[in-house]
């Protein structure tokens, strides 16, 4: 483990944290996009461990190779080098074990919102009588009940999010992969979505690795932010954010009322504004 | 966990509110009405320019009023063989199984040509190569091969209903988001799933919309191959009754092909309406 920093938090938890086995180990992956005339080096060798229960949030400039990181992480692109491991084994191509949650949604628009939550179901050939009763849980989990014959389209920018991730939840996975999942929603709603899904993970105790260009976001939600150079990508700092931080329990609003919060954010912030400003 | 409590501030789905449901139903019906006044008047000319004394002579445009008797005449009884009727199910008993056949092979080919590489490597020269021949160019070729019976003509409405099928086939898989085949991959769909499930389902209107230009392309393509090669239908009721010049049996005939015609349109945009409800507007 990479991490330095725990603070004491619930026993199970602490327990979690100092398992041997990550949860989830991105290993010497690089990558190099060849084209016929020229090679871009997107992402410098990366190593990173992210724990059971643990939500890691990456955090760096736009273009700096994060969301190539978490495609590769998702198994959606192949690294140059390097391998991903789930529970210590070879993660394979991709599949429900790292279920992603993208930017765009990504909800299948001729499906009403019953049938893209209970998709990775229905493809797997689970019972209709599981899937019928799975999907609901969803549906009430996510405040989706009086939509779930509607389409995605009839659907405002938050409740298609909402479907994605329970679209995602729903197949059970080892890891959630979240790509800026939240950054093509409006204010308010983001703000309500990331106290939802922070407290979701507190609940759940997923293990999501998140991916913002908000620095706030990246602090209020993870247990770990991780800081990442501009292009070539590479790891430049991790900072381990206290378990039981005071502001876990309200939203990202109250959050910047405390001080911790701020200065945590600060440092993050001048780590993250000289990759923008250094050429 | 307050998510229960959460819900019950959300937004309701949204709709469209009753007033502007309302103003395009109006416009809706305002069009309508606008059209109808529009075919009166026409008729209305008609009806002047072809008096006794009139402008135009009976022989050149007969009155609309002998035009509608023999239509309905036509209804009951045989004119070459049978009736309006008849013949009106002879055309589009041919344009459907024409047009069946054109989908039926054209969305797996077209399918497969944007899927597959190799099966585009195949196809898609002498696809391109076929394409630009007029399907009325068929119908040497049909008779030689197949006679003048109802074969030769599903062959040539064949070819012309084809085309839009392949062509929007291809492009409902190629317009498909690649960010929903990853998201189905990462959800643990195969391939097959991800091409019928997502690809070829999110298409489907694409598909749809080809079917609707099939269908007008075979109707069309129908009339022209039976005046050239028929024993019975609505275009060889049309070129027969043009060679004696019996106009009131031409007008007839070419008024039914356009009404079928259009009301073919109207029932394939609805049944896709249907069939695609997520379809956008």
């Amino acid at each position: 483990m990479n991490t330095t920093v725990i603070k004491t938090g619930a026993p199970m938890r602490e327990a979690d944290m100092n398992d041997a086995t990550p949860k989830m180990e991105i290993r010497g992956v690089s990558k190099t996009y060849t084209t016929r005339k020229s090679e871009t080096y997107a992402l410098e060798t990366t190593d990173l461990s992210i724990g059971t229960g643990e939500f890691v949030t990456i955090v760096g400039p736009s273009g700096c190779g994060k969301s190539t990181l978490m495609m590769i992480a998702a198994g959606l692109e192949e690294p140059s080098t390097g391998e991903i491991l789930v529970d210590g084994s070879p993660a394979g191509p991709a599949g429900p074990k790292r279920s992603v949650v993208f930017q765009r949604f990504a909800l299948f628009p001729s499906e009403t919102v019953a049938q893209n939550i209970g998709f990775g179901l229905s493809v797997a050939h689970v019972s209709k009588v599981e899937r019928t009763e799975r999907i609901k849980e969803q549906l009430t989990l996510m405040g989706l009940e009086q939509f779930r014959n509607s389409y995605p389209k009839e659907l405002s920018g938050g409740m298609q999010q909402r479907v994605a991730i329970a679209r995602a939840l729903i197949v059970r996975p080892e890891i959630l992969l979240m790509d800026e999942p939240f950054a093509a929603l409006d204010a308010q709603t983001r703000t309500v979505m990331q106290e939802e899904v922070s407290r979701l993970h507190r609940r759940m105790q997923s293990t999501v690795f998140f991916i913002t260009h908000s620095v706030e976001e990246a602090v209020y939600l993870a247990d770990r932010v991780v800081v990442m150079s501009k292009r070539p990508g590479r790891i430049k700092k991790e900072i381990s954010i206290p378990h039981d931080a005071p502001w876990r329990t309200g939203d990202i609003e109250d959050a910047m009322t405390y001080g911790d919060f701020n200065e945590l954010r600060k440092e993050i912030w001048d780590l993250v504004r000289e990759e923008i400003t250094t050429h | 966990m307050t998510v229960a409590v959460r819900s019950t501030r959300r937004a309701a789905p949204r709709k469209p509110s009753t007033q502007s449901m309302w103003r395009r139903e109006l416009a809706r019906g305002k069009s309508v009405l606008i059209g109808v006044i529009a075919a009166v008047v026409l008729v209305i000319i008609w009806y002047l320019l072809t008096l006794p004394g009139g402008l135009i002579q009976p022989l050149f445009l007969p009155p609309p009023q002998g035009v509608a008797t023999q239509f309905i005449t036509m209804l009951s009884e045989p004119y070459l063989g049978s009736t309006l009727w008849g013949h009106a199910i002879a055309s589009l008993g041919v344009v459907l199984e024409a047009w069946a056949l054109g989908g039926i092979i054209g969305i797996p080919l077209g399918i497969a040509v944007a899927w597959w590489k190799r099966a585009r490597w195949i196809v898609w020269p002498l696809f391109q190569l076929i394409r630009p021949v007029p399907p009325l160019a068929w119908i040497p070729l049909a008779i030689v091969w197949l006679g003048i019976g109802d074969v030769a003509r599903v062959a040539v409405v064949f070819v012309a209903a084809l085309v839009p099928w392949v062509m929007n086939s291809i492009e409902a898989v190629r317009s498909i988001d690649p960010l929903l085949v990853s998201a189905a991959r990462t959800l643990g769909a195969s391939e097959p799933q991800i091409l019928m499930r997502v690809v070829v389902r999110t298409g489907l209107p694409t598909i749809l919309a080809g079917a609707r230009i099939a269908l007008g392309n075979a109707w069309t393509t129908l009339v022209a191959a039976e005046m050239l090669a028929a024993t019975a239908g609505l275009g060889f009721v049309a070129l027969n009754a043009s060679r004696v010049l019996d106009l009131d049996t031409l007008l007839v005939a070419m008024g039914t092909i356009g009404i079928l015609g259009a009301a073919l349109s109207i029932l394939i945009s609805s049944a896709a309406q249907w069939i695609a409800p997520w379809a956008e507007d």
